[in-house]
């Protein structure tokens, strides 16, 4: 899963930035409006954290921009206004959701998994293929009902592939959601990421299919 | 309840209103007709020294030609009779004689000042009504040009009377010497008409004078109106009825309109830049708060937990002290109506996003035209805190209705919850007397809306609802 942030205040963009990829979120980060506005509009994401005091370009504006653009990614506002005509203001420009300063840490993680599952059309907050299991509030998977243990990037890959669990995810697509936008992505990185995961999650299993993409599958025979 | 003493958007206090403290002590300045305290008075007696004084010159002017007019009636009488005299003289040089009797009324009343006589040297003719007696002359007067004709004088008749004279110096005639013809009215003829006149003249002007003070009141208090409207008016805005004075005023006033006018767009600019200036004070100071919130959530680095809790309670502090000072700059402040339709409409639409999770029903029945006499951001804010509140422990289905009452605008918000036993409900409301103590959380929305609702004299009732759950009325005026 990677996150724009939006954000021109640096120590909180840098405790943001640490948060986030401590819970295996990959990260490209912009520090106004105008920069933030142009890779929400060039790059994939599956969420954007939009601060709304920003040099150059306000929040608010860089939202509209992307709502009448057609751009639908999960906006999540981050404001130090808490009075409702603002929060008002903010989903009427398409927020969808809000996060007065200061909030919690949990409360931030939360609320970006939500956005990104609702965002992929899956309405609980469990999303079950065969063995495997994703709680999206916790963040953590499980396999036959025991925890899985998986580094950043392999969590990064599993949650994109169970999000969309019922299509193929084409390989420019994965590697755009997994990896933080200044990254050296090897060729062969996604395949050695695919190789491991696999062991992990048997008999759940990936997919490759050639010349296009990765699909997530329930059992074991094709 | 005891509050603070309101302060305004610059943090010094407002001067508490002098209609609290009855009497104006303006009344103490220096007195005199100039420094009265009532313009209406003021001009009033402006009129009256004025109106006086035109009366006494037009009572004085009058006087004079009446006067002119009755002794002209006078000296005429007696010239007609010094020419009847002329004409029937007959002169020797042994004395004058008269050809006929010239004593015809009114000088053929004895004593009564109408006297004539004719004197030639030593010897003189004179009417009956001297009865014998020498009519004094007075020196005469010097000669002018055209002696022929009578001169006036003034002079006293045998018996002490004033007499009005005329004389007549006829010239040497052959051997007869120089004539002095004198005729004399009493000078009662002339002083009583007069009199008389003088009486009714003063009362036509008392009466004139009576009509225009009249007149001069109806006007001052015509001319005045408006300015009574114009009180009235700032009155209506004081009490929040009106946000300006109307445009459509009388010339003189109009410049005093478009001043007070401008004043209150100032008030309400500076007004919005206090709330910008606390806004700013809430982003400058929020974002350092969110990075330290953050950065202690990494264990390490507040093992116990206390910094953490200095940080919360900061964060209280701030908005504690952002709602204070935006509740102050509400205080006094001109208030316009709002519909609340729009303002349900937006809160819903938000509300179905914060609450995506729950497919909430949120259903809506407010009148088109229901509108209350609060600012739009606390209509949001009250109200959203309500919804927010409903939303959070309603089941399925969330209701918002309005209706107008005598009461004032009755906002419903109602949720199919489990609801607050009346207690419970009592210590919502109550709970936010004290806002920098409270955590948000549950119930915390409800005593804002209502510290909020009590500032626009409206008020938060909680009930059961029909759905089942808690059923928040926001009463506000319209």
């Amino acid at each position: 899963m990677k996150i724009l942030l939006v954000e021109d205040d640096a120590p909180l963009a840098a405790e943001i930035a640490r948060v986030l990829r401590a819970e295996h979120f990959a990260l490209d980060h912009a520090v106004n409006g105008e920069d933030g506005q142009h890779l929400g509009e060039t790059e994939t994401y599956d969420a954007v954290v939009l601060d709304l005091g920003l040099p150059k370009r306000g929040g608010l504006a860089v939202l509209q921009s992307w709502r009448a653009g057609g751009h639908t990614v999960p906006v999540l506002i981050l404001t130090a206004r808490d009075g409702w005509s603002d929060k008002v203001a903010g989903f009427k420009a398409g927020a969808d959701d809000f996060l007065v300063k200061p909030f919690r840490v949990e409360e931030l993680v939360i609320r970006l998994r939500a956005l990104v599952r609702r965002a992929s059309a899956n309405g609980a907050s469990r999303l079950v293929c065969g063995p495997l299991t994703y709680d999206s509030g916790l963040g953590t998977f499980e396999c036959d009902g025991l925890p899985l243990k998986l580094t950043g990037l392999e969590w990064r890959v599993l949650s994109c592939l169970i999000l969309r669990k019922d299509g193929v995810v084409p390989r420019g697509q994965l590697i755009e959601r997994v990896y933080d936008g200044d990254a050296d992505v090897d060729s062969n990185s996604v395949e050695v990421i695919m190789t491991r995961l696999r062991r992990k999650i048997a008999p759940a299993r990936i997919e490759g299919v050639r010349g296009h993409g990765y699909r997530l599958m329930a059992g074991a025979e094709a | 309840m005891s509050r603070p003493a309101p302060v305004n958007p610059s943090g010094r206090p407002i001067p508490p209103s002098p209609r609290a403290h009855g009497p104006d002590h303006s009344a103490k300045k220096p007195a005199g007709p100039f420094h009265l305290g009532s313009l209406q008075r003021r001009l009033l007696v402006a009129a009256g020294v004025f109106v006086t004084m035109a009366l006494v010159v037009a009572g004085l002017g009058i006087g004079l030609i009446l006067h002119r007019f009755v002794r002209g009636q006078v000296d005429s009488r007696l010239d007609s009779q010094l020419v009847a005299i002329a004409a029937s003289l007959r002169r020797g040089p042994g004395g004058v004689s008269v050809g006929r009797n010239l004593d015809g009324p009114p000088f053929d009343r004895e004593r009564a000042g109408w006297y004539w006589q004719v004197r030639q040297g030593a010897e003189a003719v004179r009417s009956g009504s001297l009865e014998g007696r020498d009519l004094a002359l007075p020196a005469l007067p010097h000669p002018g040009r055209d002696d022929d004709a009578p001169r006036p004088a003034d002079g006293t008749g045998p018996w002490g009377q004033p007499l009005i004279l005329r004389i007549l110096v006829l010239p040497p005639e052959g051997v007869a010497g120089p004539a002095i013809l004198v005729a004399s009215a009493p000078a009662s003829a002339l002083n009583g008409p007069l009199r008389e006149a003088a009486g009714v003249l003063a009362l036509v002007l008392g009466l004139l004078g009576l009509c225009l003070m009249a007149g001069t009141f109806a006007q001052v208090r015509l001319g005045l109106k408006p300015l009574d409207r114009l009180r009235r008016d700032l009155t209506d805005i004081r009490a929040g009825r009106r946000t300006r004075v109307p445009g459509k005023q009388p010339a003189e006033i109009r410049p005093l309109v478009t001043e007070v006018n401008a004043l209150l767009d100032q008030n309400a600019a500076n007004l919005e830049r206090a709330r910008n200036h606390v806004a700013n004070l809430a982003h400058g100071l929020k974002t350092p708060l969110a990075t330290l919130t953050l950065a202690l959530s990494d264990s390490h680095r507040d093992p116990d937990g206390v910094l953490s809790g200095l940080v919360s309670a900061m964060d209280r502090q701030v908005r504690h002290h952002l709602r204070r000072a935006r509740t102050a700059a509400l205080e006094g402040g001109t208030r316009e109506r709002t519909a609340i339709t729009g303002h349900v409409a937006d809160l819903r639409t938000t509300f179905l996003r914060l609450y995506a999770e729950k497919s909430l029903a949120i259903d809506v029945a407010i009148p088109a035209d229901l509108a209350v006499a609060c600012d739009g951001q606390d209509i949001d804010e009250m109200l959203g805190n309500l919804v927010d509140n409903a939303c959070q422990w309603g089941r399925t289905r969330v209701r918002v209705s309005g209706v107008v009452t005598d009461e004032g605008a009755i906002v419903t918000v109602e949720d199919d919850g489990p609801g607050l036993d009346d207690a419970a409900a009592a210590q919502a409301i109550r709970r936010g007397r004290r806002l920098d103590e409270t955590v948000p959380g549950n119930g915390f929305g409800l005593s804002i809306t209502t510290e909020l609702a009590e500032l626009y004299g409206g008020t938060l009732r909680l009930d059961r609802s029909p759905l089942g759950g808690l059923r928040a009325g926001l009463v506000l005026p319209v």
